[in-house]
């Protein structure tokens, strides 16, 4: 499944960064034509930094995310996470690899609806194989460290938008992974629980030997970033503590 | 994984009852009339099947079952003793004859004729009175169907009957299995009976034959064939013979064929909506979870295990359905004799999993086409 | 899944318990239920073939026991009333030996009458001797006497015919006297005849007569008034089917046993076939049955046993077929 690479193409990588693409093009075919969504794309994501990637829809920001976390082969280039070159992993190792060392957040949270908080938490520690018990304390430590704690036997339709929220985070950090992938954690809160879960995701994602990164286009939140990505057309045009003018 | 798997599908409570509901009807119908079907047919069989000594039987060729035999003369019992390998075979008489109870109604019998001096042809079980009632004069023994049909208002020992102008008089219950008409049997010595059948030519219907080895009794049946030109079946084979010409004579196993089949296809209809619906439900789940780092191996065995509890609980549920309808009805003496064979529940058991592994397969197809990638749209 | 018992779901847990208890208790019910098709062996035992013949080519056959010298049905050459029955069923008796005796009274009648008639002859042929001698005597004097005239012509040829007539009436009372003799020896004859004797040594096996009843030569009456026959030893009759009689190693003996005694098998010793090939007497038929079969008979003696046979007795037998002791 992996695409030949074009090493020759490809400049080093700092063995500093948590994420390193080199080159990362990735075409979509549609009928006939075929769109390349993104065009040699070079970035190192520097662990410890909450990364935000902002870009307007179609920009091609969810297709390097997915590039970036494993869960979607680019078309040419080399993607490397903590210094591990995923896409030349088998498919199963790629699946335990995302297990071991990727937290996602999705925008849906997409938590199970007919298991508890806890257990929605203890999801990764399950899969990875362990006892459920275990698991369920980690992921009910967890959960009160996310002051949640005594929502931990409700199933998420009991809970809030926020609640589901930090289960999400919660299932997201149980499993202590190097790279946490938030997908528009603040779209649909109100600017204060937004800024809340943002002080959370600042507090308990970004640890040494951490990173972060967050898709979002909320710019209530721009000002909390350590860095801001801006993808447009399947190319970065800005790399900053801030936002450019006319966003 | 797996209680993760359970716990959602149990967790939409109304679809988990629809697919327990599609599993159990689809097993209870298929069970239950291929049940019926099986035993219905066997009652082709159980004119062979009351006799239990006989290792094989002798007739002449043309005849077919125990019901449509054409009589032989009577040196065909010893032309049948000759054979090497036969350890012994007596004579065995059945012929259709008319009786006129003490109301002066007038019935359709069939008399038995048994071997004079061993009694050899009768049921094992007797449900009232003894075999050696046949050493008194003129008496027959009834079965119970007979016993039903005729006397059903109380016993009929010592009843008297007039068969083909002669008197009988039962003496005794035998605890036979009816035959596919429920005719009512009247067993009888074989020389008694020549006197309550009308006299034709030849009036040896069958001979019985206990074989020296009865493993090898097809070898023997067919020496049987080979050195007196009559027709020798094993057991099992006229038994066979019974049920195939029910099949060939009656629209029995178009009509449950229609039903079992009718009963696959409502289960396959209920429990694949069903289950697709529930996969479509989770579909998002089912992709987090692959994001997250679920293997399509874990996926399959999740799928596996949920179809698994469905097919378990919906199955026991239809066999007990079975066994209980079964069971309630055992005391009517039409369904005596009925039993559910151990191959109809592996049938049943073989189409739930025929069901359910077609619409897992289907509702996994979507599973696993899912990309984890499309969890983040 | 480890059971949680105070959270016991119904779904999870408490239907497929139910499930699988159901489909235990199901198998129970299934395999409880299963019909009983086992073979059993037959409670009495069935005629079998020997064990020598378990495996060979064989022969079955059924008859009849038979005296040795068949049986033999009693008749009567003159009707009559029976004055006497001298016999029972079961009786041995010796040749010669009275079995009954028919009304004789009219026969001693006769044979009274005649032996009158003899007396009357015999008196008869004395009073015609006396008279001859008395006219003998006269006819001598006559002729002893020269002188012609003492005697007339006419007194000689009177004495002459006395003489000449008593003779002739003593040949008619000797004429007379056979005949009464023959009368009277007719007479005995019958009364002979009026008295019934065994034929030969042997057992009465069946008396259809009483004492007073009327046997008549006219037939007429079915049933024979005394069967015997010698029952030491005893034969059977043995019918085998005319397409197996080629195979029957005549001369072999033959394995019997009676009806409902079939572990009782004797063996008895071949006497001989019978030449005519005769259509198959069903024995458990009625008469009017029309029959195709033919069947040869086979004689058999049987060996001494203890009222195991019976005359009339059904019979199966069991014969080695011929080749079969190669």
């Amino acid at each position: 499944m992996g695409q030949p690479l074009d090493t020759t193409a490809i400049g080093g990588c700092n063995p500093e960064a948590a994420i390193c693409t080199r080159e990362v093009t990735r075409d979509f075919r549609a009928g006939q034509q075929t769109i390349t969504v993104l065009h040699g794309i070079d970035l190192d994501i520097r662990a410890g930094e909450l990364t935000f990637l902002v870009g307007e829809s179609g920009s091609g920001k969810t297709t390097l995310i997915s590039i970036m976390c494993g869960i979607l082969w680019p078309t040419l280039g080399e993607v490397k996470v903590f210094g591990t070159d995923i896409y030349e992993l088998g498919d199963t190792e790629l699946v335990e690899f995302r297990l071991n060392n990727i937290g996602f957040i999705f925008q849906q949270y997409n938590l199970i609806p007919s298991i508890d908080a806890a257990n929605n938490a203890a999801v990764p520690l399950i899969a990875q194989g362990m006892d459920r018990i275990e698991a369920r304390e980690k992921a009910v430590a967890m959960l009160e460290k996310l002051n949640i704690g005594d929502q931990a036997s409700k199933l998420p339709s009991q809970l809030s938008g926020g609640q589901q929220q930090r289960v999400a985070i919660a299932r997201a950090l149980v499993h202590e992974p190097r790279l946490v992938v938030c997908d528009e954690p603040t779209a649909a809160l109100d600017a204060t629980s937004g800024r809340r879960v943002m002080d959370l995701l600042r507090e308990v994602a970004v640890a040494e030997d951490r990173a972060c990164i967050i898709v979002t286009h909320d710019n209530r939140i721009f000002d909390l970033a350590d860095r801001i990505l801006v993808l447009e057309d399947g190319k970065i045009t800005h790399d900053g503590k801030d936002m450019p003018e006319g966003h | 994984m797996l209680w993760i798997a359970i716990r959602m599908l149990t967790g939409d409570a109304q679809k988990f009852y629809g697919l327990v509901f599609g599993i159990a009807f689809s097993t209870l119908l298929i069970t239950q009339q291929l049940t019926i079907f099986v035993n219905l047919i066997e009652r082709g069989a159980s004119g062979t099947y009351n006799v239990s000594n006989a290792d094989i039987w002798v007739m002449d060729p043309v005849s077919r079952t125990t019901d449509v035999a054409y009589a032989m003369p009577a040196t065909a019992l010893d032309k049948v003793r000759s054979v090497p390998g036969v350890e012994w075979a007596v004579p065995h008489l059945r012929s259709q004859a008319s009786v006129r109870t003490k109301d002066g109604d007038l019935e359709g019998v069939a008399v038995i004729g048994v071997d004079d001096a061993t009694l050899i042809g009768l049921p094992k079980r007797m449900l009232e009175g003894s075999p050696d009632v046949l050493s008194q004069p003129d008496s027959v023994i009834i079965d119970d169907v007979g016993m039903t049909r005729m006397f059903p208002d109380g016993s009929p020992i010592g009843e008297r009957l007039e068969l083909n102008d002669q008197r009988a008089v039962i003496r005794g219950i035998a605890d036979a299995i009816p035959s596919f008409t429920s005719t009512v049997v009247l067993y009888t010595k074989y020389s008694q009976a020549l006197n309550y059948v009308p006299g034709t030519r030849n009036r040896l219907s069958f001979v019985l034959v206990g074989a020296e080895e009865p493993a090898q009794a097809k070898a023997l049946s067919e020496r049987i064939e080979r050195e007196t030109g009559l027709k020798a079946q094993t057991r099992d084979e006229f038994a066979q013979d019974g049920i195939d010409f029910i099949i060939e004579n009656t629209g029995i196993p178009l009509n449950f064929g229609i039903t079992v089949a009718l009963g696959f296809i409502v289960g396959v209809a209920i429990v694949g909506l069903t289950f697709s619906l529930f996969i479509r439900d989770n579909i998002k789940q089912f992709g987090a979870l692959k994001a997250i780092g679920v293997t399509n191996a874990k996926i399959r065995r999740m799928v596996a295990v949920q179809a698994g509890l469905v097919g378990l609980t919906g199955y026991g549920l239809g066999v007990l359905g079975t066994v209980i309808f079964i069971w309630s009805f055992s005391a009517d003496p039409t369904f005596k004799g009925f039993y559910i064979p151990w191959q109809i529940p592996l049938i049943s058991a073989l189409a739930v999993f025929v069901i359910l592994a077609l619409t897992g397969w289907l509702a996994l197809r979507n599973v696993l086409k899912t990309e984890p990638a499309s969890v983040f749209r | 899944m480890a059971l949680d018992w105070k959270n016991l779901s119904f779904s999870r847990q408490i239907l497929p318990i139910i499930a699988v208890i159901g489909l235990i208790a199901a198998a129970a019910f299934i395999l409880a239920g299963l019909p009983d098709r086992e073979l059993s062996e037959p409670e009495r035992e069935p005629p079998r073939a020997p064990e020598a013949l378990a495996n060979e080519a064989r022969v079955a056959g059924s008859g009849v026991v038979e005296p040795s010298s068949e049986t033999i049905q009693i008749g009567s050459a003159l009707s009559g009333l029976i004055t006497d029955l001298l016999v029972q069923p079961g009786d041995r008796v010796g040749e010669g030996q009275v079995l009954f005796t028919v009304d004789d009274r009219a026969a001693r009648a006769q044979l009274r009458e005649a032996n009158a008639a003899i007396a009357e002859a015999r008196a008869s042929i004395a009073e015609a001797r006396t008279a001859q001698a008395t006219a003998a005597r006269q006819l001598t004097l006559y002729r002893n006497v020269d002188d012609p005239a003492a005697v007339s012509r006419s007194e000689v040829i009177r004495a002459e015919g006395e003489a000449s007539a008593a003779r002739e009436r003593r040949k008619l009372a000797e004429a007379r006297l056979q005949a009464a003799q023959a009368r009277a020896g007719s007479a005995q004859t019958e009364i002979g005849r009026l008295t019934v004797r065994a034929p030969i040594a042997g057992e009465i096996l069946a008396v259809n007569i009483r004492k007073g009843e009327y046997v008549s030569t006219m037939g007429g009456g079915s049933q024979p008034f005394i069967e015997m026959g010698q029952t030491q030893p005893l034969h059977v009759r043995i019918d085998i089917d005319e397409e197996q009689a080629p195979r029957v190693a005549l001369g072999a003996p033959a394995t019997v046993s009676p009806r409902g005694a079939a572990d009782r098998q004797v063996e008895a010793v071949f006497v001989r076939a019978e030449p005519l090939v005769v259509p198959k007497r069903s024995l458990t038929n009625s008469a009017a049955e029309r029959v195709d079969v033919r069947v040869l008979q086979v004689i058999y003696q049987l060996p001494e046993t203890e009222g195991l046979f019976r005359v009339g007795q059904q019979v199966d037998a069991y014969i080695a077929a011929r080749g079969s002791d190669q």
